[in-house]
């Protein structure tokens, strides 16, 4: 039985960490050999898993949430209030998305997300969390200096805009919705979603350009 | 507890290695583990003992190992602890075991799973919350022992309720196994309070974070 002990698990650690091969692709492997011999997994699920997360579930599909939110104001609505059960609508939920919060860019404000103590994302919705997302430094610097931070992704933000920073330290996962971009109008859905890029979800993208992403 | 990974507002830092466009996976081994992590079931690996297990790595190990390899010394370390695998085991790379394996999942059933790994983190409570929307609060001054949620930036500042949520799964319960409901809210800090004058007088900062937590201003 587990006993949930800090020190023991920084023991165990330390004996791991000087013992097993340094290489992170072999203690996988090891993770991978252990775990397919004592019959939790098969090597194929590990495939479909994979692939399911490298072809279909990714930021496209936050990107139709959010073109969906600009074209219809009661799933805009929904969304804000309740994110969650908003993109159960469309068969999106998954991962890490059972607590979710929308929240919208305007004119006046930007919304900018981190998890500053792990790298906590919403998995389902935008797949597998970019590397900048999980780095030190992001995750040190965007609560201190988020406009300095913006400015290395090319986004400036003047002044007079707010910055709101979420950093999501419970089970609650942030989704940002940019700005529709002007000159957009009459546009599908899916020429919407074609123009989300995944750091405008995030916060660290602002004006959308009309070229496809 | 005061660990390495509470790495909100750390300076030192250089710049961020900005990537726009969307890579699952840099390397195979990044895939395999998070393939592992969505089936490798470990009975006392809650979300905040495995979040736990990741902050105990060694502070020069936690700055310096890839993402997904602290990923796999948590799981390991854990299973080790649930007495699954030794770690003379783990080592080798072998539990010189054959079990029987379960059956092989195709993409459509991977797809039907992931949808199902939906959860709410909500808890009833009988306990009426403290705080309501609009109030001021003051955050705890000091850390603790163990895993909580409360970032060392964030201690002993006062900020705003912004909303409630109910009550959550407490994460430092959590991270011992246990499910315990307390209220959850997410409260909004000005960037000056947290930052002093070097920070823009309209930013805000904001964090979702338990009542225990906090205390009335």
């Amino acid at each position: 039985m587990a006993n949930f002990d800090s020190d023991e698990a920084a023991k165990i650690h330390r004996h791991l960490h000087a013992h097993m091969p340094s290489d992170p692709a072999l203690r996988i492997k090891a993770l991978e050999s252990l775990a397919v011999e004592h019959g939790m997994v098969s090597p194929k699920t590990l495939d479909a898993w994979v692939e399911a997360y490298s072809e279909h579930i990714g930021p496209k599909r936050g990107a139709l949430v959010v073109a969906k939110a600009w074209l219809e104001p009661e799933f805009k609505t929904h969304l804000l209030k309740d994110a969650a059960s908003a993109i159960a609508v469309i068969g999106y939920e998954g991962h890490a998305t059972g607590d979710l919060k929308a929240v919208e860019n305007s004119e006046n404000s930007h919304n900018l997300v981190v998890c500053t103590l792990c790298s906590c994302y919403p998995f389902g919705l935008l797949g597998i969390s970019p590397p900048w997302y999980r780095s030190a430094a992001y995750r040190a610097r965007v609560v201190r200096e988020p406009r300095k931070v913006l400015t290395e992704f090319g986004v400036n933000v003047p002044a007079s805009v707010a910055v709101h920073v979420w950093d999501s330290t419970a089970e609650l996962r942030y989704l940002v919705i940019p700005q529709r971009p002007a000159g957009t109008d009459n546009w599908s859905q899916e020429a919407l979603a074609a123009i989300v890029t995944r750091n405008s979800m995030i916060g660290t993208d602002r004006d959308l350009s009309l070229e496809t992403v | 507890m005061d660990g390495t990974h509470d790495l909100g507002g750390k300076q030192g830092f250089g710049p961020i290695q900005v990537q726009h466009e969307y890579l699952a996976f840099e390397h195979y081994w990044e895939g395999r583990m998070w393939a592992l992590a969505q089936t490798t079931r470990n009975p006392h690996l809650t979300i905040d003992w495995f979040r736990h297990l990741v902050e105990c790595l060694e502070p020069q190990a936690y700055l310096t190992m890839p993402y997904f390899e602290k990923w796999a010394m948590a799981h390991l370390a854990g299973l080790t602890m649930s007495e699954v695998f030794t770690t003379a085991q783990i080592i080798e790379g072998t539990c010189n075991k054959t079990n029987e394996r379960p059956p092989d999942a195709t993409l459509e059933d991977v797809l039907v799973s992931a949808r199902n790994k939906s959860r709410t983190f909500q808890l009833k409570s009988t306990i009426a919350p403290a705080f309501k929307t609009g109030d001021i609060v003051h955050t705890l001054s000091h850390g603790k022992r163990g895993h909580t949620r409360l970032p060392g930036y964030m201690r002993a500042r006062q900020g705003k309720i912004l909303s409630h949520h109910g009550a959550h799964s407490f994460a430092d319960e959590g991270a011992k196994g246990l499910e315990m409901a307390q209220h959850l809210y997410t409260v909004v800090f000005s960037a000056r309070e947290l930052w002093g004058n070097e920070a823009s007088k309209i930013d805000t900062v904001s964090a979702e974070l338990w009542e225990s937590y906090l205390v009335s201003a």
